[in-house]
């Protein structure tokens, strides 16, 4: 039977008392340590939200200082990067600042440990991380250095895994590349195997070594034009496709866990429970996926936090009512 | 006709005594200063009442809350006449508008007067900047004219030719939460997921524009002859369906309507304005796009491609033929550090180099509103843009 699964696959949206907070510590009307506690009530409410709707691998929500955009903890904490230009965050209403490389692309292997909020997390149970994936990053990194996004790319790759290694010593389960640029296509025609393939190699360097299970999900785009292959090419446990956007029916079967983004990540419409069970079981009959774990089709900072937080709990109650449905593995199933 | 004329794009910051009182929050003394200090500087006139006004310092009744507004237009206007240095001749734009004081911001305004909105909460948009967005829980429909208060005040105080900026739907629709639309057609059957959300988008933005339409037709009739039709979200939405959507968006806002219509558009996404065309020159209307360039600039002076890298874009222009007018941005406004004013000038000769377009028809601006710089650096922003393209005049063609 297929296991369903619950889990966030981007940053969360903060909260008003913390973005209230936020405009007061900029306006010097209260210090850092009234700014920490407001993220701290923050990110405790949201790890225990994630409890309560059955995530496995919970997340910190990625919502203090450290991530004022995914890039920002690595162009901040990286040698050879630093963050440029602000630019538009693909088809949203938000903004990143363009991550630089004018140098050699290194890790000290603190960048990220010092983003990540672990003292909510059952040490046990651990926490997971959403990451740029290294196309993205290649994609729209500004290079002033390497001369080519092929560099860049294993030069990302190189540097994260250090970033990973050190955080899998300290609590890390489950690390997933968030991965827009894969299927964000403006124009041009999807991209070729070739660079799907070589973007599988540099997950593969990112993750050699790292004790974590891992995902790969890409948002904001159809990932129909790379399926079925994109499971057999991402070295990934899981990999994911954003519902919202993506005709998954050419995928068949597949070993792999399947992250499934089927909650819109993009409006406070909360969509039918029984709808979105009967795709996911449609999903489950057609692939045989052994797991199939249920996310917002990208991050929910997109909404207010109390929409955000009513989307993670209907994909808890989507959970729910699939509990005990679902197909068997297939015989279909590709090859890890 | 002058060569490099000079505009504003919108917005300028609100002063502590703007905005408090309509927080329930005292003036304080630096706030009595800065009105003081400004008032003087941009010769405001019955500046003396003003001050006493304020030193009430909190419990302004309605009246005096209104007053306390018209006070802000007249320093925002203030100050785009009075920007430069004084080499410059003459001083200040010449496009005025006043700062859209009157204004919440540019998104808050129109949806707070638009029917079928409800707002939701806050949203980041970048660091810790927010948005307050606002839902559409059912089919918008026109309440009021939220412009023409602000239009009928601005053109009284200022002999400056006045450019007012509207938002346009698609910016309302891209920062709005698409409730009411997306479940409408979560229930048409048979639709890929793509088309099924673009669907929604569209049927959302077109009603949006009939609206908007109506307020500006309302502008027109009170003497309005220049219209900014403001669409930061033009390269939002990127899907080609998307990019013909804008232009169909604008045509269906300025359908019968006659005036001087210009379009801003600001932050593209990494790959540049590239998106907007061809799509954006099917706006028949539109004499002039005015877009953000500084952002990406060096501080460096020169007119080499290496030293303007910013402002490349501005080929395509060329390349497509485009021969009416450009609004280039020439100072990046999310940062306080300031180009020179050389440095300026070469952003503006490089456009006319890159554009191949006439000086006449060259505006010159900042990327885009000021309203998230402190006032002092908001002025020093607008002298910039007028010292700058004074140099510019003064380089032989």
């Amino acid at each position: 039977m297929t296991q369903y699964g619950v889990t966030l696959t981007g940053l969360h949206a903060r909260s008003e008392k913390t973005i209230q907070a936020t405009q007061d510590w900029e306006r010097g009307r209260i210090d850092q340590e009234r700014l920490g506690k407001c993220f701290d009530e923050d990110v405790d409410s949201l790890v225990k939200l994630q409890h309560k709707v059955g995530v496995d691998f919970p997340t910190d929500g990625q919502l203090t200082l450290a991530w004022q955009d995914l890039f920002r903890p690595l162009s901040s904490g990286l040698s050879g990067l630093q963050p440029g230009p602000m630019v538009r965050w693909f088809n949203t209403n938000t903004f990143f600042f363009t991550p630089v490389v004018n140098g050699r692309i290194s890790s000290d292997g603190k960048a990220l440990s010092k983003a990540v909020e672990r003292k909510f997390f059952d040490p046990h149970a651990g926490f997971k991380i959403v990451l740029p994936d290294p196309l993205t990053f290649a994609q729209l990194a500004d290079d002033r250095h390497y001369g080519s996004k092929e560099k860049v790319l294993f030069a990302y790759s190189d540097a994260l895994n250090t970033e990973l290694r050190s955080l899998s010593s300290s609590g890390l389960k489950y690390v997933q590349f968030l991965a827009p640029s894969l299927v964000y296509r403006i124009k041009g025609k999807p991209l070729p195997r070739s660079t799907v393939e070589q973007l599988g190699e540099g997950v593969r360097a990112a993750l050699k070594g790292v004790q974590a299970r891992s995902g790969f999900y890409p948002c904001f785009g159809d990932a129909s034009p790379y399926l079925p292959y994109l499971f057999d090419v991402i070295p990934t446990d899981d990999v994911g496709m954003d519902l919202t956007q993506t005709d998954n029916s050419g995928l068949e079967g597949t070993s792999k866990g399947i992250i499934a983004g089927i909650v819109d990540s993009r409006t406070t419409y909360l969509e039918d429970v029984a709808a979105l069970a009967s795709r996911i079981e449609d999903l489950a009959e057609r692939t045989g996926a052994k797991t199939i774990t249920l996310g917002p089709s990208a991050d929910l900072r997109f909404v207010p936090r109390t929409s955000a937080d009513e989307k993670l709990s209907l994909l808890g109650q989507v959970k729910n009512k699939l509990k005990g449905k679902g197909a068997r593995p297939s015989k279909r199933s590709s090859k890890k | 006709m002058k060569a490099f004329p000079t505009q504003e794009i919108g917005s300028l910051p609100k002063f502590g005594w703007r905005t408090k009182p309509f927080r329930q929050m005292a003036l304080s003394d630096e706030d009595l200063d800065a009105a003081r200090r400004w008032g003087d500087r941009l010769q405001i006139e019955g500046r003396d009442d003003f001050y006493r006004l304020l030193s009430k310092r909190y419990s302004f009744s309605d009246d005096e809350k209104k007053t306390i507004i018209d006070y802000s237009l007249l320093y925002a206007i203030g100050m785009c006449e009075r920007a430069g240095d004084g080499d410059a001749s003459p001083r200040g734009l010449d496009l005025v508008w006043s700062g859209e004081q009157a204004r919440t911001e540019m998104y808050e305004t129109p949806v707070t007067n638009i029917g079928g909105f409800e707002f939701v909460g806050r949203v980041r948009s970048f660091d810790n900047k927010y948005w307050r967005m606002a839902s559409v829980k059912a089919p918008p429909r026109y309440e009021k004219n939220y412009h023409l208060d602000e239009f009928l005040f601005t053109k009284k105080h200022t002999k400056r030719k006045v450019k007012v900026p509207v938002t346009d739907a698609i910016t309302i629709m891209a920062w709005s939460d698409n409730n009411y639309y997306t479940g409408k057609w979560a229930k048409k059957p048979g639709l890929a997921p793509a088309r099924r959300s673009f669907g929604a988008r569209r049927e959302f933005t077109l009603e949006l524009a009939k609206i908007i339409r109506r307020v500006i037709s309302e502008l027109i009739s009170k003497g309005v002859e220049e219209v900014q039709i403001d669409i930061p979200a033009a390269t939002q939405y990127q899907s080609e369906d998307d990019m013909k959507l804008v232009a169909e968006s604008f045509n269906e806002t300025t359908k019968g309507l006659s005036a001087t219509f210009s379009v801003h558009s600001c932050f593209p996404p990494s790959t540049g304005y590239g998106i907007l065309f061809p799509h954006i020159l099917e706006m028949k209307k539109c004499e002039r796009f005015s877009f953000e360039y500084g952002n990406r600039d060096s501080f460096s002076r020169g007119l080499d491609p290496e030293s303007r890298v910013g402002f490349e874009d501005l080929k395509l222009f060329k390349e497509y033929g485009y021969k009416k007018q450009l609004g280039v941005g020439v100072i990046h406004i999310h940062t306080d550090t300031l180009p020179s004013a050389e440095v300026v000038r070469d952003r503006v000769l490089y456009s006319e180099k890159v554009t191949g377009l006439p000086r006449e028809n060259l505006y010159v601006n900042p990327d885009c509103g000021l309203r998230t710089r402190r006032p002092e650096i908001a002025q020093k922003m607008l002298d910039l843009t007028v010292n700058g393209a004074e140099l510019a005049r003064r380089t032989p063609g």
